[in-house]
């Protein structure tokens, strides 16, 4: 059966790969010594002579270039042009190879040769950087020194950075002085939960007849966070949802999010307001949960506070996990290699990815019995966002599409108001990655259910990179009262682009990679209409780590012609083929010729299959474990890679014998 | 949660004959691991025909290998499953398996357990225990689980059980023969023929200029521990070799275990030089390294590889032994591996049993593993193998590999740096060959490391040297899972049989002592049985084309380690055991077949049309299987 899997990689095709990918060639290159800036885009500081060091190459490795921060990036554009526009990587329109979204930006630190010193945003640096450190909240790590530069470059490009990188002001995010017109795209079907359809639909598609939809809050006054429409028990009267709400954080009484045929409800409540004692209120709304079930069973509340992280204790188990999976030095990387498991276990977030597992889980089970289910936790707005929605992915097989997790999102933690504007650290607050904890939570679903899931890993690793572009007001805002206001502005109105639009970003060869072929070709069973719950394991062994997302900055985790993407491919292409098989049989049983069929467009039918000539070509390639992200075997030489893994002794030897070309050795940089 | 564990086949392939016929069907459950124990809840419907069996236990039902004899029956006895609680059942014994039948409709399943698996056997409680099913045995195995049973005291079965249980677990104690020279079955190949070590030397290109075929051990005189047949520089005369032997612990002289094909770099093992604490030299072992190192003309040095911590080398040579100092051995390279000894690893396996059986504490789960420090050695040997790949074939140098004697980690290295660098290896028949090769012709001491039929649990000369090998191939069919021809199941089985006894392969420390037993007249090949069945060992991912010249650089980052549960925690149901991908991969395949069926079908459909085209309107058309 299998012999013949290796048939249809063949040799032949090697011409298109060829000639497709040369003709976006070099020269087009060398005369781009601009950044590309996109409308509404300006520098604001721009130094020649900086060196840019490949991560994790001790400062050894790097490249010279012209660094440029604008309102919207930090952009490196190398003076020697080298093929550095990776066809093999996933290409953005908005950030090229080595541009980097100023909201990425997560703390810049001035670096000597052996110490490193924080630099605090909005405050000038007058004294001179030999060395620039940048974070980014995506765990990516960017090395400068400005050795060979201006005198004062280091300062100038630093100053701009804490200027521009750490706003203070919602209005001064470059959202706002974008202007690249947006059309949102016919094709685009998610559901945005702006009006009063979206919630009606979802009433409808459940058989919660006790809810109904409540307008009591269009003017915002009832709660600032809670969208102008969301669903109540009928019982409860809009009166009683305003005196009730005042008793609650942020004004949140319980809220209706997804319901079962069965009729129990999914529903997301506050905490009490600390200093009220008496819990008549809460009392109140509960009674009314109960009744609007179709049985008038007594709902089960499930405290989240208990067992799931606060967003600081998130926060502070993120940049642990941040220094393990995306080191800043390869000293560090070979430290951490021995109590690797150790270090994972203190940082606990795998405990959280766990703990969120498994009480969705248990969500889910108690759903399936008919019994509805009411996540309680601080002002309802971080790990009930996270738990919902898991509840929904494991239950609800709709929201398992891609439009249909797009919706849920919409759903869960836009229109309810989750601060991603706080939680993605834009305007200095209280950051902290509570939507990471949940696409990893994602993530460890599809893992173990590779085929239940339309998109794939690199569309959940896309998505948390594009949380941090900085332009989408899905991510942009607290909550959607926010959002208004900032649309409707008199003086510069907000022009409101959804991230759910992937080809404003990605060209249809990456936005193909989004699609998982094993859910395209899923053999239907009949679907029962009773409620069944993924069978997910929670515990902390059946638990990975994220290699994608996390370590895909880290040249010596990086297989070639190894990893998951292997799997991937090969799946693909036998997908294609299987497709391309059916539609031979539905032509012959109309008549036809199994050979006379017109070979077809995969882009218009079948869009989980990308091209299969180009597939064929990354493919003999030998991608990169973390393709379509990173490749460094592109950027510097191969020897890095994998040999020095002992470690200290020979490591040096190794690095010099990676270098190529298109890299200089300045062991004496910095 | 999920009961359904793998869901195993019993190791019986004729009497099941039925079952047999389905392993290469897409049932997504069928992941056969033979030694599996069976468990089939009373719920489960689908499973009825095995239920019907089990319900009326009657001992002449039991499934029985050729050769194999019922020993003693016990019935009354309660097996404690540590998952799924307490079932009483009838035990029986036999020359090869223990096998268990629950009787009661709540609990119904049976256990087989293969007695070469068994480590030690205890009894548990006395007359004085009152304890509900404190009375009985508990069977401790050496593939990461133990068994308990409870027998009634007056019915006075457990002496006779445990004595049983002693004297087949262990024969050799009692001067009974191993089960694999009483078992009858045959099979449409002779696994024996598998490897053939000069046209496995032909295939590498050997003999050539530098490298010829030596004989000079035909009678296993200079090294009782080395196959017959030798591939040595072509310059060494036998003298030259007799001298060398001399020098090396226990005659194991450097040898070419694989060449590259286009360099000429060169893969040799041996075992430590016998430098002692005076620094004695040998000449002619000098002379002979020289020769190695010029054998290849890309390089004029040679890497020499100790597997060893640099500490227990210095140590070795108070035992008369050592290594390669830099000035005898001007050029030479020497690196140690930093890879610990068989005590260490026992101890190492020790604390992942304890980790992983019967259940996991899932919050301690990652201090847990991190203290075991299983994955910690399984990465050191990976990255010695990894420096081996780099020198041969990034800088073409050749390379040496010795630890003390060169039968343990020095098969490890060998081993994986051959999967690594040559994709024949990555084939099952390939594997086959390395296996016969590198471990088994090549001296590792499979009867002391396992410690077959023996009663001394605590051996010292017990290791998993060989399941941490194995434990590396999987870690790279981890990272490169589309390299390999086989799956998990074909190295959970052949793990499986190194404990049964059921096969000759794996009985015996060297070449000489199976040529000495007759093993290959007396007794079944592993691989004539696994090579039977094939289809069920495929890797739907395998790539083979791609990774025809593809060289694999695996990555030996703690952050790439993975614990095999699939081997280590599949006795605990509630482990997913399989790659989910492997069901859903096996069913597309199906579906293109049938796809591609249905298209070769109109096809043939069309062409006999044309051809007796006066029969237009026959109903050939209609009679195709063309529904799916």
């Amino acid at each position: 059966m299998t012999h013949s899997f290796k048939s249809y990689i063949d040799i032949k095709e090697n011409h298109f790969g060829a000639e497709s990918l040369d003709t976006s060639g070099d020269e087009s290159y060398i005369e781009q010594r601009q950044p590309r800036l996109l409308k509404g885009e300006a520098v604001t500081a721009t130094e020649d002579n900086v060196l840019q060091f490949v991560s994790l190459s001790e400062r050894k490795h790097g490249r010279s270039g012209t660094l440029y921060v604008t309102n919207f990036k930090l952009s490196f554009i190398p003076s020697v042009s080298t093929r550095t526009d990776n066809p093999e990587c996933q290409h953005s329109s908005l950030l090229d190879e080595f541009d980097v979204s100023l909201c990425n930006i997560d703390c810049i630190y001035h670096i000597t040769r052996d110490k490193k010193r924080k630099l605090v945003g909005g405050q000038n640096v007058s004294s001179k950087i030999k060395g620039l450190l940048v974070v980014c909240k995506n765990m990516r790590t960017l090395t400068f020194s400005f050795k060979f530069a201006n005198v004062n470059s280091g300062r100038s490009i630093a100053n701009a950075l804490l200027h521009y990188a750490f706003p203070r002001r919602h209005h001064l995010l470059f959202a706002y002085d974008y202007r690249e017109p947006y059309v949102r795209s016919n094709q685009n079907n998610t559901q945005m939960f702006q009006d009063q359809s979206d919630w009606l639909d979802e009433l409808k598609k459940s058989n919660c007849i006790g809810w109904r939809i409540t307008s009591s809050n269009t003017s915002y006054n009832l709660s600032a966070n809670l969208p102008s429409f969301f669903v109540v028990p009928e019982g409860a009267l809009d009166w009683q949802l305003e005196t009730a709400s005042r008793h609650f954080r942020g004004n949140r009484p319980p809220v209706w999010c997804w319901g079962t045929n069965e009729g129990a409800a999914l529903v997301r409540m506050a905490d009490m307001l600390p200093g009220i004692n008496d819990r008549v209120q809460e009392n109140v709304m509960l009674e009314q949960v109960r009744k609007a079930h179709p049985k008038k069973r007594q709902p089960h509340i499930m405290d989240l506070q208990k067992s799931l992280p606060t967003p600081r204790d998130l926060q502070i188990s993120f940049c642990k996990l941040r220094d393990i999976c995306s080191p800043e030095s390869a000293s560090r990387f070979w430290n951490q290699e021995p109590d690797f498991f150790g270090r994972m276990d203190s940082s606990r977030w795998l405990h959280y990815v766990s703990g969120c597992l498994s009480i969705a889980q248990q969500a889910a089970q108690i759903l399936a019995s008919g019994a509805t289910v009411v996540l309680q936790e601080g002002e309802g707005r971080d790990a009930s966002t996270i738990v919902s929605s898991l509840v929904q992915l494991l239950c609800n097989p709709s929201t398992r599409s891609i439009v249909g997790f797009q919706s849920l999102i919409q759903k869960e933690w836009v229109a309810l108001g989750h601060p991603f504007c706080s939680r993605l650290g834009l305007i200095a607050e209280s950051e902290s990655p509570m939507f990471l904890l949940f696409l990893d939570c994602v993530w460890q679903i599809l893992n173990q259910f590779p085929g239940k899931f339309e998109f794939t890993e690199t569309y959940l690793t896309t998505l948390w990179d594009a949380c941090h572009v900085g332009i989408f007001d899905t991510f942009i805002f607290n909550c959607e009262r926010e959002r208004a206001c900032a649309a409707t502005d008199t003086h510069n109105p907000l022009h409101l682009r959804s991230v759910w639009d992937w080809e404003e970003q990605y060209g249809p060869e990456d936005v193909a990679l989004f699609r998982n072929p094993l859910y395209a070709l899923k053999l239907e069973k009949p679907l029962s209409t009773k409620l069944s719950a993924l069978p997910i394991s929670c515990g902390l062994s059946s638990l990975e780590v994220w290699q994608q997302c996390y370590c895909r900055w880290v040249p010596m985790l990086e297989m070639t012609g190894g990893g998951r993407v292997q799997v991937n491919f090969q799946v693909r292409l036998l997908a294609e083929e299987i497709v391309e098989l059916q539609r031979k049989v539905e032509i012959c049983r109309k008549g036809g010729h199994p050979d006379r069929v017109a070979p077809f467009d995969f882009s218009e039918e079948f869009s989980f299959a990308c091209d299969s000539a180009l597939l064929r070509s990354r493919l003999q390639n030998n991608p990169s474990s973390f393709f379509p992200f990173m490749s460094h075997s592109a950027c510097v030489g191969e020897i890095l890679l994998n040999t020095s893994i002992l470690g200290d002794e020979d490591e040096s030897d190794d690095r010099d014998a990676g270098l190529n070309e298109s890299t200089y050795s300045l062991s004496t940089a910095v | 949660m999920d009961r359904k564990i793998a869901s195993s086949e019993i190791l019986n392939p004729t009497s099941t004959g039925s079952r047999n016929a389905s392993t290469d069907s897409l049932d997504s459950d069928s992941k056969s691991c033979s030694v599996n124990s069976k468990h089939d809840t009373g719920e489960n419907s689908s499973s009825g025909q095995q239920s019907e069996n089990a319900s009326s236990p009657r001992p002449e039902d039991l499934p029985l290998l050729p050769g194999e004899k019922t020993q003693g029956v016990a019935r009354d006895v309660t097996y404690l499953c540590p998952y799924t609680g307490p079932a009483p059942g009838v035990l029986t014994v036999t020359n090869y398996k223990l096998h268990f039948r629950s009787t009661d409709r709540e609990t119904l399943y049976t256990l087989e357990v293969p007695l070469g698996v068994v480590s030690r056997i205890e009894k548990v409680g006395g007359v004085s225990s009152r304890g509900e099913n404190s009375y009985g045995i508990e069977v401790f195995c050496k593939d990461m689980r133990n068994l308990r049973f409870a027998h009634k005291q007056e019915n006075h079965s457990r002496r006779s059980v445990f004595e049983k249980l002693q004297l087949r677990a262990f024969p050799l104690s009692h001067n009974l023969p191993l089960f694999a020279f009483e078992y009858q079955e045959t099979f449409p190949e002779d696994g024996w023929a598998v490897y053939e070590p000069v046209s496995e030397l032909k295939r590498m290109g050997v003999p050539n200029d530098s490298w010829k075929i030596s004989r000079v051990n035909e009678n296993y005189e200079i090294c009782d521990s080395y196959p017959q047949i030798w591939a040595v520089p072509a310059c060494a005369s036998d003298d030259d070799l007799r001298a060398v032997a001399a020098f090396r612990s226990r005659g194991r002289v450097p040898v070419l275990s694989w060449i590259h094909p286009t360099s000429q770099a060169a893969l040799l093992r041996c075992a430590q030089p016998l430098v002692g604490v005076a620094g004695r030299r040998s000449r002619e072992d000098e002379r002979y390294i020289q020769l190695i190192t010029e054998a290849n003309a890309q390089s004029h040095k040679l890497f020499i590889t100790d597997a060893r911590p640099s500490a227990n080398a210095i140590a070795n040579k108070a035992k008369g032994g050592g290594y390669e100092s830099e000035d005898a051995y001007p050029n030479a390279e020497l690196v140690f591996l930093d890879i610990h000894n068989i005590h260490v690893m026992r101890e190492s396996l020790r604390k992942l049993k304890e980790l992983c059986f019967p259940t996991i504490e899932e919050t301690r789960w990652l201090t847990g593993l991190e203290s075991t420090l299983w994955l910690k050695h399984i990465r050191y040997i990976l990255a010695g193998a990894i420096r081996i790949v780099d020198r041969l074939e990034n800088h073409k140098t050749s390379v040496l590999v010795h630890c003390s004697d060169g039968w343990d980690r020095t098969a490890q290295l060998t081993g994986l740096a051959m999967i690594m660098l040559d994709p024949y290896y990555r084939t099952m028949r390939g594997f086959q060959v390395l296996v016969e090769k590198e471990w088994l012709s090549f001296g590792h001491k499979f009867a002391h490391r396992i410690g077959h039929g023996n009663e001394h649990h605590s051996d010292a000369d017990r290791s998993p040297v060989f399941l941490q090998f194995v434990d590396c191939v999987w870690q790279l069919t981890q990272q490169f899972p589309t390299a390999f021809e086989f799956n998990e199941t074909f190295l959970l089985n052949i793990l499986d049989h190194l404990y049964t006894c059921r096969f000759g392969t794996f009985l015996f420390n060297t070449d000489r002592e199976r040529y000495k037993e007759e093993v290959k007249k007396k007794s079944v090949s592993l691989w004539s049985f696994m090579n039977a069945n094939l289809d069920e060992y495929r890797n739907p991912l395998f790539c083979r084309l791609l990774h025809a010249r593809h060289v694999l650089l695996p990555v030996a980052s703690m952050r790439h380690m993975k614990l095999w549960k699939g081997y280590y925690c599949r006795w605990n149901p509630s482990m997913r055991t399989q790659d989910p991908l492997i069901p859903r991969c096996k069913e597309l395949l199906a579906l293109r077949a049938q796809l591609q069926a249905q298209v070769e079908q109109y096809k043939r459909d069309v062409e006999a049309k044309n051809s007796n085209r006066p029969n237009i309107g026959s109903p050939q058309r209609l009679a195709s299987p063309i529904h799916s």
